[in-house]
């Protein structure tokens, strides 16, 4: 299995001369089992994606790949309508991902970014035959030798979390999320205290948690959204659907995670921070951790 | 006197319908609060151990393919968050008591709801179109899905009558209110009206139920959710989108088209949105014990 990064910023995306190291595009991985592509997310680096799939791939016949879409928030969408394939006529693409009742299909969430009022080609003008399907939380069989094990984590919309075995080995994402909490007041004395629901979301979110850390148990590669600081999260990002980067290491450690790729990272951090803060972080696990640490570099390649 | 002896068996079986429970009402308030906590939601749904069992088996359904069953409802708004809880508790909370609440002979129960959910979920998107403030659109919802609920009683205290006026109507091509009032002497407005006093879901839900076929003499302080009902309701029947009687809908005045700034060409391009939202929200019909 071959990886490659083509966008691992948070948000959106932010070019400039603070963010060449690590790149300003959004979230996009392509894996590469043998001959089947398979992406995840349509963030802004599917852009780059999409130009290198048509150089090199479409020479040897008809594009054929699945996307896989973690969440429908826009930084996870937003380059689909820049994405060539879909402009090429015998393009064959389904597009998987989470929809919660309240909301659109996930053709009319995906799709409509092409419509006139926002883009100068309608999806129904595209050459492509393109098919959505609504992703729950599974165990897939997806062929040559792939399965797919999905699990929900916990970000402000439905959001999964991918899990790819092949061959022996595995690769997973886990963004966008974060710690599962206890969202009821435990101190008796607040008008809103009931010693019930206490008690079960104290149980509920560390049985929770105790779920991600045996879903990512083993792991060969996981990239694990780690947008703040301990201290940014604490101080004002609860409740955004992040998580820490201590707590992602700390998790990491505990599930005997091979190699951790920090991911989303926040738009304000400059590459010089997110250097330190990398190197600051490989030091201390250094001798205590047989973890390995990366900050996601969009352009890296893994092979497992 | 047979007209009234039989809005009296009218009166005692609306008194003996089971109420909508207070839970609903106060779900509708809470959801529509966006500093709703999960402790208030948590409390709220608790108090109605039958509506708890239905929101944690949706919770639990094949609709979010959650492959853990969930246990508690405090665990659901842990994972799932507070948004789509709430949100599963006030379809659910609506569709269920309503739903229990049928027994049906005259009319056919699966085309009644059909209706009853187009005029819901037409009301909305009406609603929605006219920049009508966020927190009311439950409201025009439920206004749109209880306008007709006078019927139940009708059709199943006094079916013979109720089937003879749904034919005179046929016959007689009159609107099927009509057909009632010359029938039975009072009309599902007049039944709804009763049903209201007992539930207490507000004005804006009472008036829509009581004047969505005289919208054009409503002169009350509820126009436009009153307009958006009839209208919606109209646009149900005329296209035939679900059927709770009514073959021979009364044309809405112009002014009440005007005063919304609706046209019937809006109307029909909307079918499309209104008919994959009543299979959405059939989803809940479905979840029973």
């Amino acid at each position: 299995m071959k990886i490659k990064l083509w966008g691992v910023r948070g948000s959106i995306p932010c070019p400039g001369p603070d963010t060449v190291e690590f790149g300003g595009n959004t979230a996009c991985i392509e894996l590469r089992f043998d001959d089947r592509l398979i992406i995840i997310d349509a963030g802004s680096g599917i852009r780059a994606l999409g130009d290198s799939i048509v150089r090199n791939d479409l020479k040897k016949g008809p594009i054929n790949t699945e996307i896989f879409i973690t969440h429908t928030h826009w930084d996870h969408i937003m380059g689909f309508p820049f994405f060539t394939p879909i402009y090429i006529p015998g393009t064959q693409l389904k597009i998987y991902g989470p929809v919660t009742y309240e909301d659109e299909g996930l053709d009319r969430i995906i799709g409509n970014q092409l419509t006139y009022r926002y883009f100068p080609v309608k999806h129904s003008e595209l050459s492509a035959t393109i098919t959505y399907y609504p992703q729950k939380e599974n165990t897939m069989d997806l062929g040559d030798g792939i399965t797919l094990t999905t699990k929900y984590l916990n970000h402000p919309i439905l959001c999964l979390g991918y899990k790819f075995h092949h061959k022996g080995k595995v690769f997973c994402t886990l963004y966008d999320t974060e710690p599962f909490r206890n969202v009821f007041p435990t101190d008796p004395e607040d008008p809103n205290y009931d010693a019930l629901a206490a008690k079960e979301g104290e149980r509920s979110a560390r049985e929770e948690n105790e779920k991600i850390l045996e879903f990512i148990e083993g792991v060969d590669i996981l990239v694990y959204d780690a947008q703040y600081t301990h201290k940014e999260y604490e101080a004002s990002k609860l409740g955004w659907g992040h998580s820490s980067m201590e707590f992602a290491i700390n998790a990491c450690h505990k599930a005997r995670v091979k190699k951790v790729l920090l991911f989303h990272h926040d738009p304000l951090r400059t590459d010089q921070q997110l250097i330190e803060l990398e190197s600051s972080f490989q030091q201390r696990l250094a001798g205590k951790s047989p973890l390995q640490l990366q900050f996601a570099r969009e352009g890296a390649e893994f092979e497992l | 006197m047979e007209a009234q002896q039989g809005l009296s068996a009218i009166r005692a079986y609306v008194d003996k319908m089971p109420s909508l429970p207070t839970t609903v009402s106060k779900i509708l308030e809470i959801c529509n609060d966006p500093q709703t906590s999960p402790a208030d939601l948590n409390r709220v749904i608790s108090l109605d151990p039958v509506l708890m069992g239905k929101v944690m088996k949706l919770i639990n359904s094949a609709y979010y393919g959650v492959s853990q069953h969930i246990t508690s409802l405090v665990r659901a708004i842990i994972m799932l968050g507070i948004n789509t809880v709430k949100n599963l508790a006030l379809s659910t909370a609506v569709f269920d008591n309503l739903a229990n609440a049928s027994d049906f002979r005259a009319l056919n129960m699966e085309g009644f709801w059909r209706h009853s959910l187009c005029v819901g979920v037409t009301a909305k998107l009406i609603a929605r179109k006219r920049n009508v403030d966020a927190k009311m659109l439950e409201e025009y919802f439920m206004a749109g899905l209880l306008h007709d609920l006078g019927k139940i009683p009708l059709n199943n205290r006094l079916s013979e009558q109720y089937v003879k006026a749904m034919a005179n109507s046929d016959r007689e091509q009159l609107s099927l209110y009509q057909a009632e009032r010359a029938e039975i002497g009072a009309d599902h407005t007049d039944v709804g009206r009763f049903i209201m006093a007992n539930w207490q879901l507000g004005d804006e839900i009472t008036d829509s139920v009581a004047y969505h076929h005289s919208a054009d003499g409503y002169d009350g302080e509820n126009k436009e959710i009153v307009y958006t009902v009839a209208l919606s309701n109209y646009f149900a029947n005329s296209l035939e989108i679900g059927f709770a009687g009514d073959r021979y809908p009364e044309r809405p005045n112009e002014k009440i088209f005007s005063l919304l700034n609706i046209t019937m060409d809006w109307l029909d391009e909307i079918e499309e949105t209104v008919n994959s939202e009543i299979e959405k929200a059939r989803i809940f019909l479905r979840i029973k014990d």
